[in-house]
């Protein structure tokens, strides 16, 4: 039996099949017809054995090229019909890319979170130990013991406040108050611990005001490192490297005298800028000063071994100074107001 | 404190030349008071000149107009005026076209134009004071204008006037610049011109002008007496009769109005020029006012009142402290005299007061009184008793001459001689504190400069200080700060100290910055609210403040007591948001204060967290504190339902334990407290005690292998009755058989097709051995196990 005829014409109608198919489904349709296992050509592979054994070679290297032609067809309709496919998607799938994106669940850390870390991270790369000052305290280490005799204004009634609690019963510790500053952190760590302390004392602080730049609760912190030799020009040196790490290496740090109780000499610490609002270009940053020798004394320590030097500012006014926040009321940072909050 | 000083006066008491006020500013501020702005003078009065008026004529259209011709040099201007006092001859100032004026006094400066007024052409305006800012200098009548003739009556002679000539260089103020200069509190010497400039010459190392005068011997007494010398340790009193008293010269309203004050009349004006030139004030009583022209420096008595110069009346406690007459008080002693007693035009006898009063006790009064003044502000700083010496000095010399009089009486009290304070301080102390070597001689002259008595040897320096120093001088520490302070901080090097050895991070810190930072992964906003609390915002949340610490002072109701919980705070904040937030995930980490008796507060870091959301608010509270607790390393945590606590929804609400210990309480906040808010939406809360939570976290990190061979999974459906917990289910059924990996909640049904009082309660199984692949045969026995513990633990049906 003479099977050419048969299987060029089965691939010939292959080759019309594969030619109109439209979808990659026909097409699957159409290789388990042809192809398959129980398709055309392997029908007729099964006739094989009627044919003559001198035709048999001829026939099956003829079955074998019309099945390599329709596979070969077949394959090249796949790709081309899967391209399509693609093409057909993408052109379903054209978006506006301007609207805004999805939003995944976003936290936010509080600005003074932000800036306490800043903070405290800066003064640990240089080796001061971070440490949280009470809040609530008795007088000798808010005052007393920082040389702030018992008729300094800042311990009357209108400045500190007080709390309703009995005085301690150590006598020369005095009432109870919310500290005012943190510079009662620095009077703990001389009395709890041994020369040399280069420590960073950062939390919160109360005082009885309230306007666009002071509220009752603020935070500030006081760096602190007392051991034998420390001198002034060690205070200029750690000004300058916070200055440079926080506003940047182009800026400069000067000092000016100034008063405070717990400091001799004291400084105001200003930095350079180039701020159009600064007189001058200098921009007033916050105090300074060598640990003052009745500070030393009353911790129990001899100041004539040792020396000290001490700076201390507001966490809220140091981190608004830095360019670019524009915060211009100090009450927008604890009205928790969410459309403030999730801004940072 | 600030002051405005005016350069031209402070040339008076130091030699300036060749020092501009931009140069002495920097260079003062970097070594003594900081100079923080400056003001040149005389711009305001730019294209304002003197002009003399050469004819008057009437208006033709207008009754109270007229036409003036004034001679302003360059032209005779013809001006249309209705000043109601012009006259020929007249010397006044003409604000000529293109200058600015402020009309009437009032609103903006308004740049002049030619006009025409009622038909007739003007050029310029002649001024009153008020619109050439001079009002509080030469104050007149509402329809004049300004007579530079009468009104510079003192001054004429120093300039002879000429039409033309610009008014600011007539009154001298032209090329003058006012400095504004921050005083510290220690250094009320340096709030006086004359203090100013002895800091200026020492630090420019320019000579330094000023003399004392010398107060005259008098041999009467002046009636005053003093009762209370531990407020008041000096008092001179001084009569002087036969004043007349009218306008301050020129020069000296210039000066006042240079500082920011306003002239009186010229005892006034004396008084108050010493405070601004010797940083000493000054008081001045009209003798014959005094009951009996006596003064004695006494207590108040409780509830005596007096009406003082700013039109007050104000009652006074026992033990203010005041200067009355044989009646009552004419002044609060350093803070402000009486209005009765005050010095007008017509006194002709004055009491003068020079005096040093306690500066606590100035405090303290001002403040209850709410009294302020420029006085008090200088004698709350503390001042010598020496200074009231120099001070009465001067006003007898100024008086004399510009009112005439002598001298009736003076007394002169004072409590204790004075004793100069002397300190000592070894020199290589003072090079060791600033840190390079300071030179003997130079830390000697700056000390002398500044007006210290110096004693040096080899090793040791002694210095007395001066009199307006013996407030701040208290040790030998402070002559090094005025030593390094006018050798120059700026000319120090920058070193940065030696390094010492690293202490370890406080625990605490670093694990509060764990959990913040693991809430701000959860998705929450962190708040920080006052630590003090109302009433109300602790009531409102169920809390009872009584037991709270409370603040003693506090500036009003809203911050009163110490919290004890940051839930009733988080509250507010979602109460006051949910306006613009429909759904909130909120959290805070701070200290909470609970009070010891006889001892400080325990101050006790705490987590709270808020979510305002639907239905399963409550589960996204636990899921939060399951995120932190796994975060923290704490595993081993076991829920207990919490149902009776008035805070908390008593079905939804559970506590975690770690054993015995409490970790985190979650849940719903209790409905009849949420209505309170009026949420719209469910609210739920977590809390955490920190310190218990952190005794339990772990760092250690622990690797499970991962399964080699594959695990297979099947889900099971249980029916068992309601009460039965999820946390049971699968720590039991866990247990069924080892090759079960894991067992996950993933659904519960309640309603249709389940019986009353049951529940379907759906888990994700995990099968699988690390040795082998399991065959179906050997889950399906794995899960017969699982199915049997349910029947028999659980009374569990499997549901299909």
């Amino acid at each position: 039996m003479d099977l050419e005829p048969t299987l060029r014409a089965i691939g010939n109608q292959a080759r019309e099949a594969i030619a109109s198919a439209k979808t990659l489904e026909q097409l699957q349709e159409i290789e388990v017809r042809f192809l398959g296992r129980k398709g055309e050509l392997a029908g007729l592979m099964k006739e094989m054995a009627s044919v003559s054994a001198e035709d048999r070679p001829k026939m099956g290297a003829l079955a074998n090229e019309v099945k390599v032609a329709i596979e070969q067809l077949m394959s090249t309709a796949k790709t081309s019909l899967a391209g399509a496919a693609i093409h057909e998607r993408l052109s379903q799938e054209q978006e506006d890319v301007t609207e805004p994106g999805i939003l995944l669940p976003e936290g936010h850390l509080h600005l003074m979170t932000q800036a306490i870390r800043e903070f405290s991270e800066i003064f640990e790369r240089a080796g001061f130990q971070t440490v949280r000052p009470p809040e609530v305290d008795w007088d000798w280490f808010a005052f007393e013991s920082l040389n702030m005799p018992k008729e300094h204004p800042a311990r009357d009634d209108w400045e500190t406040f007080f709390m309703k609690a009995a005085s301690s019963s150590k006598e020369h510790e005095g009432r109870m108050l919310l500290t005012p500053h943190t510079t009662n952190g620095t009077a703990h760590l001389l009395k709890e611990q041994e020369p040399p302390i280069r420590a960073f004392s950062i939390g919160k602080c109360y005082r009885r005001q309230i306007d666009l730049t002071h509220v009752p609760m603020f935070h500030q912190f006081d760096g602190l490192y007392i051991d034998k030799g420390v001198n002034l020009t060690h205070l200029l040196g750690i000004l300058e490297y916070f200055v440079k790490s926080f506003f940047g290496p182009e800026r400069k740090v000067r000092l000016r005298p100034h008063h405070f109780r717990f400091t001799e000499p004291s400084f105001e610490v200003d930095i350079s800028t180039d701020s159009r609002m600064a007189k001058d270009g200098w921009l007033e940053l916050g105090g300074a000063g060598m640990l003052h020798p009745n500070v030393i004394k009353a911790a129990g320590l001899d100041p004539e071994v040792y020396s000290g030097l001490a700076f201390g500012w507001g966490v809220e006014r140091t981190f608004m100074m830095k360019e670019g926040l524009k915060l211009d009321d100090l009450r927008t940072l604890y009205k928790n107001d969410l459309r403030f909050l999730q801004q940072f | 404190m600030n002051i405005l000083a005016s350069y031209d006066w402070l040339k008076e008491y130091v030699d300036l030349k060749d020092i501009d006020p931009q140069a002495f500013a920097s260079r003062i501020s970097l070594s003594g008071p900081g100079i923080e702005r400056l003001y040149p003078q005389g711009k305001d009065l730019d294209g304002i000149v003197v002009g003399q008026i050469l004819e008057v004529k009437p208006h033709p259209n207008a009754d109270k107009l007229r036409i003036v011709t004034v001679d302003i040099g360059v032209k005779h201007a013809t001006i249309v005026c209705g000043g109601s006092n012009l006259e020929e001859k007249q010397w006044v100032a003409v604000a000529v076209i293109g200058s600015k004026v402020r009309w009437h006094g009032e609103g903006e400066l308004i740049e002049l134009k030619p006009i025409e007024i009622r038909g007739e052409k003007s050029e310029g305006m002649i001024c009153a004071a008020n619109e050439i800012g001079l009002f509080d200098a030469f104050p007149h009548s509402e329809k004049e204008i300004l007579n530079l003739g009468t009104a510079l009556v003192g001054a004429i002679h120093e300039l002879p006037l000429r039409g033309g000539m610009p008014l600011a260089v007539l009154l001298g103020i032209s090329g003058d610049t006012v400095l504004d200069i921050e005083i510290t509190t220690n250094r009320p010497d340096a709030l006086g011109m004359v203090g100013l400039a002895r800091e200026a010459a020492t630090i420019l190392k320019q000579p330094f002008l000023w003399k004392a005068s010398k107060l005259p011997s008098v041999k009467a007494l002046a009636a005053v007496s003093v009762n209370e010398s531990a407020f008041c340790s000096r008092y001179i009193g001084t009569r002087i009769d036969g004043v007349k008293i009218g306008h301050s010269p020129w020069w000296l309203k210039r000066r006042l109005l240079s500082a920011g004050l306003r002239p009186i009349n010229t005892v006034v004006d004396i008084t108050n020029y010493i405070m601004l030139e010797l940083g000493h004030p000054m008081h001045a009583f009209d003798t014959e006012k005094l009951s009996q022209n006596l003064l004695v420096v006494r207590s108040a008595k409780q509830g005596e009142t007096m009406e003082a110069l700013d039109g007050k009346t104000y009652e006074l406690e026992d033990g203010m402290l005041v200067i009355a007459d044989a009646d009552r008080p004419q002044a609060v002693a350093g803070i402000m005299g009486s209005e009765t007693s005050a010095v007008t035009t017509g006194t002709t006898s004055i009491f003068l007061e020079a005096a040093t009063f306690d500066p606590v006790s100035v405090r303290h009064t001002a403040r209850k009184l709410n009294l302020y003044s420029d006085a008090q502000l200088r004698f709350e700083k503390g001042l010598s008793v020496v200074a009231p010496t120099d001070a009465m000095a001067r006003a007898i010399e100024l008086v004399c001459e510009l009112c005439g009089g002598t001298v009736f009486g003076l007394s002169d009290f004072q409590v204790k001689p004075y004793e100069a304070p002397t300190f000592s301080i070894a020199l290589a102390k003072i090079s060791e504190l600033i840190g390079v070597p300071m030179e003997k001689k130079e830390c000697v002259d700056t000390l002398k400069r500044l007006g210290f008595t110096v004693k040096a040897d080899a090793r040791m320096l002694i210095a007395t200080a001066p009199w307006w120093r013996d407030h701040d001088i208290e040790s030998g520490r402070d002559l090094v700060e005025e030593i390094a302070r006018v050798y120059g901080y700026a000319n120090l090097p920058a070193v940065f100290p030696p390094s010492l050895m690293p202490k370890e991070p406080v625990l605490l810190l670093r694990q509060e910055d764990r959990v913040t930072d693991l809430a701000k992964q959860a998705g929450c906003t962190e708040t920080y609210s006052y630590s003090f609390t109302s009433r109300e915002t602790q009531e409102m949340a169920g809390f009872d403040p009584t037991s709270m610490l409370a603040v003693a002072n506090p500036l009003s109701g809203d911050f009163e007591f110490m919290r004890t919980s940051l839930l009733p705070s988080l509250l507010q904040v979602a109460m006051q948001n949910q306006e613009r937030f429909r759904t909130q995930n909120l959290f805070e980490l701070k200290n909470v204060y609970f009070p010891r008796e006889g001892q400080l507060p325990e101050e006790q870091p705490q987590f709270g967290a808020l979510i305002l959301g639907n239905d399963v608010a409550w589960k996204q509270a636990k899921g939060l504190a399951e995120h932190i607790l796994k975060g923290l390393g704490i595993s081993q945590v076991t829920w207990k339902k919490l149902s009776d606590d008035s805070f908390w929804h008593p079905g939804r609400s559970a506590q975690a334990m770690v054993g015995d210990h409490l970790v985190a309480t979650i849940g719903e906040l209790h409905p009849t407290i949420a209505e309170r808010y009026q949420f719209e939406g469910n609210v739920a809360l977590v809390d955490m005690s920190l310190p218990q939570v952190f005794a339990l976290a772990s760092d250690v990190k622990r690797y499970h292998p991962i399964p080699v061979y594959p695990s297979s999974n099947r889900d099971l459906a249980l029916l068992v009755d309601i009460g039965i917990s999820a946390q049971d289910i699968i720590a039991k059924l866990r247990e069924a058989n080892v090759l079960i990996q894991s067992v996950a909640w993933f659904d519960t049904y309640k309603g249709k097709g389940v019986p009353e009082g049951r529940k379907s309660i759906a888990f994700h199984f995990e099968i699988g051995a690390s040795d082998r692949t399991l065959e179906t045969a050997d889950v399906d026995t794995v899960m017969e196990q699982v199915i049997q513990e349910a029947k028999n633990r659980f009374q569990a049906e499997v549901r299909v």
